[in-house]
């Protein structure tokens, strides 16, 4: 189980120190290809039986080997991704070696981070291994900081919000542990597995108090409105494979935060409590970011603001809860870390191509790349939720889940949002994929319409990609077994009857 | 000794030092006297763990104090020093709203602490008023970071802001396993590091320590 957390560090000091750099972005994709090898067993096995480790601090259930997964399967695809677009932004003279060095290796850092969050039993190691995604991706974002005076802009709104945040959650960790302090007698505990047992006799009232903080805490870094101003930001300037880290995967490992603690909470309060914070978070960011995405100008920010919205869907699922809600946000969290991703790799092959990202200049995608436009196409319809694909699927188990409990308001407005968002996803893309193919005038001085050099770097960008889009048509038809049972186990570890 | 300190309760006189450096920094007009308060602030807090330490009689209290004097007390203002003077910005702090107006918006924020807490479903082991008091400090720091315009205040508001955390942490848990402690002090202390980075590219960029600058991105 430690060499899971050893070959993201590894792979970050060689990147760091390679003399030569030319082949630097396989070496990183290598090291995730490493990674993938030494984690599935484990994985597998914890699905079937919790792990534990070093006095109980590192601790492997199905829910986290469910979110490891697909960290890791991310971190593949993005360091797949990223020897075209490094490559590409090399040639384009907006990044140098040392920069090169510094992104691979801290792309493995962020890797690092979030596997441990994952791992972690204890709850304050658990945020401190949350503060230092913030701190690592921070630097990611200010990557070609030299250059660019907006991604400076965009890190340092990033970091000041989600560090303030943050230490709401901190807060609210100790209180929890001052509530099992008095279930335990003079020595209290951090450890979910422990709090779990002791749940039911936690205090209700600190508990509530406990929760209230972790969920603005970590809502704030899970992009939940109205604490999500740091994320149109962030999203929209970082390169665009950490884009695709950080909204596919990013978000949930904080979510996946506030479920552990809503399983200890639960017990105590009572579920209609965390409940109903989470129906009115989740809906309260589903509106905002409905309305934000008809009048974005740039088609980053637009994704940005797509992720808001179905962390809020995530969280309305949690909120309605049942076995059916819960199962809906579990499988909304595969969905979504598929389809948001895709999209990230798309547009940063859009805006390399047309070198904008505001959404006027782009027109006719598919008629000058064809396959990337294909893929667009696919993600665009499936971040829609139109029918035959896999956010639909989860969307209609979420609305299933809210009309079996009765909760008309809930679903209507839920419904609402959702056509707004169907509407302004695919107006926009529409018009950037069909349209006429018009060349606009280029800042690097190359020709819009320049086919894109099948070389091999471009060849590992596409492959992953149509991985991916084949993934969202396969989940949009069935629901593979193991795929299944996992979310299943999920459920019976979160203890939601 | 104990006798002593309980009788003298240097608890909460050290408690309300702490108190009363957070809300000094409202009507601070440099930023190398800020950088300082805050040092002062950490030294208190360093101090009011060796005491609780001796109290107890536990070592592990005594590392957290030694630790935090080390990070916090020294380390980081030193680091904060060295940001201001590679920004050439000693001069004033510029806040939105006037000195006075900040301290009249302080004491109401301790104020309301205190009288949402009155009732307390918190017992404390060493003192009664410290949960009040970090509660305060934090508020206080968030409401620095909302009102100054430089980037430096609003690194120094998110440190009092922890500091504050510190202490409620504190005044809650007895101080947590020295491994989770050096965890949270090491995060803390690698942000402000990559916040005064952050800082200084600002300045080279914006040509100006202000956030007012950054307005660019918004909707």
């Amino acid at each position: 189980m430690i060499e899971i957390l050893l070959i993201p560090v590894i792979t970050a000091i060689i990147c760091y120190i390679l003399p030569n750099t030319r082949f630097i972005g396989y070496i990183s994709a290598l090291g995730a290809v490493i990674l993938a090898g030494f984690s599935i067993p484990t994985i597998v096995s914890s699905i079937s039986a919790p792990i534990e480790m070093m006095n109980g601090m590192l601790y492997m259930d199905a829910l986290s080997g469910y979110i490891m997964a697909l960290v890791i399967f991310l971190g593949f695809a993005s360091a797949l991704y990223s020897i075209g677009y490094l490559e590409h932004e090399l040639k384009a003279g907006l990044t140098d070696i040392t920069g090169m060095r510094r992104y691979c290796s801290l792309l493995h850092l962020f890797i690092f981070t979030m596997l441990l969050v994952t791992m972690s039993n204890n709850l304050a190691l658990m945020w401190i291994a949350i503060e230092a995604t913030t701190i690592v991706s921070a630097v990611l974002i200010g990557f070609g900081f030299r250059k660019r005076a907006l991604a400076i802009e965009a890190a340092w709104k990033y970091i000041i919000l989600c560090t303030v945040g943050i230490t709401f959650a901190l807060l609210g960790t100790f209180i929890t542990y001052y509530a099992s302090t008095a279930v335990l007698g003079t020595e209290g505990t951090l450890n979910w597995t422990v709090l779990k047992g002791i749940a039911g006799k936690l205090n209700s009232a600190t508990m509530k108090l406990a929760f209230i903080f972790i969920l603005v805490g970590y809502g704030t870094k899970a992009g939940l409105a109205p604490v999500h101003n740091w994320l149109p930001d962030a999203h929209s300037e970082a390169p665009s494979p950490i884009s695709a880290l950080l909204s596919g995967i990013l978000l949930n490992t904080a979510f996946y935060g506030i479920m552990r603690f809503i399983s200890i909470v639960e017990p105590s309060t009572g579920n209609t409590f965390t409940g109903n914070l989470l129906i009115i978070f989740g809906l309260i960011s589903i509106g905002i970011s409905s309305i934000f995405m008809l009048v974005q100008d740039n088609y980053k920010r637009l994704l940005a603001y797509s992720s808001i919205e179905h962390m809020g869907i995530i969280s309305l699922g949690t909120g309605i809860g049942g076995p059916l809600g819960i199962y809906g946000a579990l499988l909304h969290v595969l969905n979504h870390a598929l389809s948001k991703p895709l999209m990230f790799f798309a547009s940063g092959r859009i805006q390399a191509g047309y070198g904008s990202t505001k959404i006027e200049n782009v027109t006719g995608v598919l008629s000058s790349m064809p396959l990337l436009g294909t893929l667009t196409f696919i993600g665009v319809l499936s971040l829609a939720g139109a029918p035959p694909f896999n956010i639909f699927l989860s969307e209609f188990t979420i609305l299933k889940a809210g009309v079996d409990k009765g909760l008309w308001t809930v679903v209507g407005l839920f419904l609402f949002f959702v056509v707004i968002v169907f509407y302004g996803v695919l107006s926009v893309f529409g018009k950037m994929l069909f349209g006429k193919n018009i060349p606009t005038s280029h800042p690097h001085g190359f020709p819009s319409s320049k086919p894109l050099r099948t070389d091999f770097s471009t060849l590992c960008s596409n492959s992953i990609m149509i991985v991916m889009a084949s993934l969202i048509i396969v989940l949009g038809f069935t629901i593979p077994g193991f795929i299944d049972s996992t979310i299943r186990a999920c459920i019976n570890i979160l203890g939601v009857k | 000794m104990r006798n002593w300190i309980q009788v003298f309760s240097v608890i909460d006189f050290i408690s309300v030092g702490i108190l009363l450096t957070a809300v000094a920094i409202n009507a601070l007009k440099r930023l190398e006297s800020c950088v300082r308060v805050y040092a002062l602030n950490s030294w208190l807090l360093s101090s009011l763990i060796a005491i609780v330490a001796f109290m107890v009689g536990e070592t592990h209290l005594y590392i957290a104090a030694i630790i935090t004097l080390l990070s916090k007390g020294i380390l980081i203002p030193m680091f904060l020093r060295h940001i201001l003077r590679r920004m050439k910005v000693i001069h004033d702090v510029e806040p939105y709203i006037s000195n006075t107006l900040s301290l009249i918006i302080s004491g109401i924020l301790v104020a309301v602490v205190y009288a949402s807490l009155r009732e307390g479903i918190f017992v404390t082991g060493f003192s009664k008023n410290v949960l009040q008091i970090s509660l305060a400090v934090i508020l206080i720091g968030l409401f620095i970071m909302i009102t100054r315009r430089k980037a430096i205040t609003q690194v120094i508001g998110l440190l009092f802001m922890e500091n504050g955390l510190f202490l409620a942490g504190f005044s809650l848990t007895f101080g947590m396993p020295i491994l989770i402690e050096l965890g949270i002090l090491f995060d803390m202390l690698m942000g402000v590091i990559i916040l005064g980075i952050f800082a200084i590219q600002i300045k080279r960029v914006f040509i100006s320590s202000d956030l007012d600058k950054l307005t660019t991105l918004k909707g």
